[in-house]
């Protein structure tokens, strides 16, 4: 009696565990399988692989889609890339926003939706993230993949003991070895995320970049907030977008940072020190980063409204201002694009022989007056050739 | 391929091994046992193991 009771106890126990198993092993399935369709602007040139610059990267989860807007007219080469923290959304809807409509009329720009492509295909452990966020258009739902900040344990793994930078041997935390903003310039022979920022860097030299620019998003809790960090090549051009945005155009101040120069494996640093690029670094004020925030799902993600992280700006502990307003997903993508758009026309005046000039991106008054959807487009409603995956 | 590539390659092979190894000891422990508390236990804590064999998580 006392064998057939475990044994009953032990095959319901399995049956349990098997169905658990299988529901949340297709969750996690599905999650790392979706894929995002992208329907690009009618002006686009090329839609290469990052691998087309280094095969270091070739049949790796970050072998992602670039996506190159050549006007044919001598002039500037900007790459402009989300995704590197697949957590923070605002950066890869802004890159989703440029591909879909961009237009260059002189010189080149270069998007990558997607850079640390890995890390989208994970959530965090531990902390109920939700598996996609979705945004309403005109023509139906529009989804993303909702990540992590590091590369997917499934891709890269197991991590070391010690992560030390290539090539400023600096020791970092061994968790950041796939953090792909804490490996630049990249290396050919490391992990995932080196070898990915590796052939990022080929692309950069191949291309002839004149500036990169690294979309993010920050916590409130966070000191370096809403600003731009630049490469000592690019802080006139910096400080004149912070001025100009500040003043004429966002409600919020954007600040400008200088990079540090004693802190490695970070895009605003190692892309100047190593590549003819001078680089850039933009962030916002995303409260679902923060670690005092309430119910973490896709309501707080869009929104960017929670009761405690307001409390906290109450009490003077944040270094963002937040209000009943939030920070809603429109006004952080429209920052960014925003952002990139006028880098480009600074640019234009202090460096004439890096000129890039571009058309159909709305401005920050058009993306906060009418939403983003219209911005996106339905990839059921064009050409097949016109829609590419990430 | 580098060196370098190669011995990672090693690492993750041996780390998935060792999920196996530990698979299979939780498996035969909970066959094996006559506590009820143990059973469940084991049941629960050969979960993860499963998921990173079949690369779901």
């Amino acid at each position: 009696m006392r064998n057939l009771n475990i044994n009953t106890v032990k095959a319901i126990a399995v049956i349990i565990v098997a169905f658990c198993i299988g529901v949340s092993g297709y969750l996690f399935w599905e999650h790392r399988n979706f894929k995002e369709p992208i329907v690009v602007s009618e002006y686009i040139t090329e839609v290469k692989k990052l691998s087309d610059y280094s095969d270091v990267v070739k049949g790796t989860a970050n072998d992602s889609n670039v996506y190159i807007f050549d006007s044919g007219v001598e002039g500037g080469c900007m790459l402009i890339w989300g995704g590197t923290h697949a957590e923070e959304p605002a950066g890869v809807m802004a890159a989703n926003l440029l591909v879909e409509n961009l237009k260059v009329t002189q010189g080149k720009v270069i998007v990558i939706t997607r850079e640390n492509n890995s890390g989208s295909t994970v959530s965090r452990v531990g902390e109920a993230y939700p598996r996609f966020y979705n945004y309403q258009t005109p023509w139906g739902t529009k989804t993303w993949r909702f990540g992590d900040r590091h590369a997917n344990p499934l891709d890269s793994w197991p991590d070391p003991e010690v992560y030390i930078h290539y090539p400023s041997g600096q020791t970092l935390a061994n968790v950041d070895i796939r953090n792909t903003n804490r490996n630049w310039p990249g290396k050919a022979n490391g992990l995932l995320t080196e070898r990915t920022n590796y052939a990022v860097t080929q692309l950069i030299k191949a291309e002839g970049v004149d500036m990169t620019l690294d979309f993010h998003e920050a916590e409130l809790e966070y000191t370096v907030e809403n600003t731009i960090v630049v490469h000592e090549k690019g802080q006139a051009v910096a400080a004149m977008v912070s001025m100009m945005l500040t003043s004429q155009t966002f409600d919020v101040p954007i600040g400008m940072e200088f990079s540090p120069t004693a802190l490695h494996g970070l895009s605003h640093r190692e892309v100047g020190d190593h590549t003819d690029a001078a680089s850039y670094l933009v962030e916002v004020a995303e409260p679902m980063l923060d670690r005092i925030r309430g119910i973490t799902d896709e309501e707080l993600l869009m929104s960017g409204k929670d009761v405690f992280v307001i409390k906290a700006g109450e009490h003077g502990l944040l270094y963002a201002p937040i209000d009943e307003n939030g920070w809603p997903i429109d006004k952080r993508v429209a920052r960014h694009v925003a952002t990139a758009t006028s880098i480009m026309e600074v640019n234009n005046t202090v460096n004439p022989n890096q000129t890039i000039l571009i058309e159909n991106i709305p401005s920050y008054e058009e993306m906060m007056n009418n939403g983003l959807g219209i911005y996106f487009h339905n990839p059921l409603g064009v050409s097949a050739d016109r829609v590419y995956y990430d | 391929m580098d060196i370098l590539i190669i011995v990672n390659t090693i690492f993750t092979i041996l780390t998935y091994a060792t999920a196996l190894f530990f698979l299979v000891a939780i498996v035969r422990a909970f066959f094996k046992t006559k506590n009820v508390q143990n059973a469940l236990v084991y049941c629960i804590i050969m979960v993860p193991f499963v998921l990173r064999l079949l690369r779901l998580k």
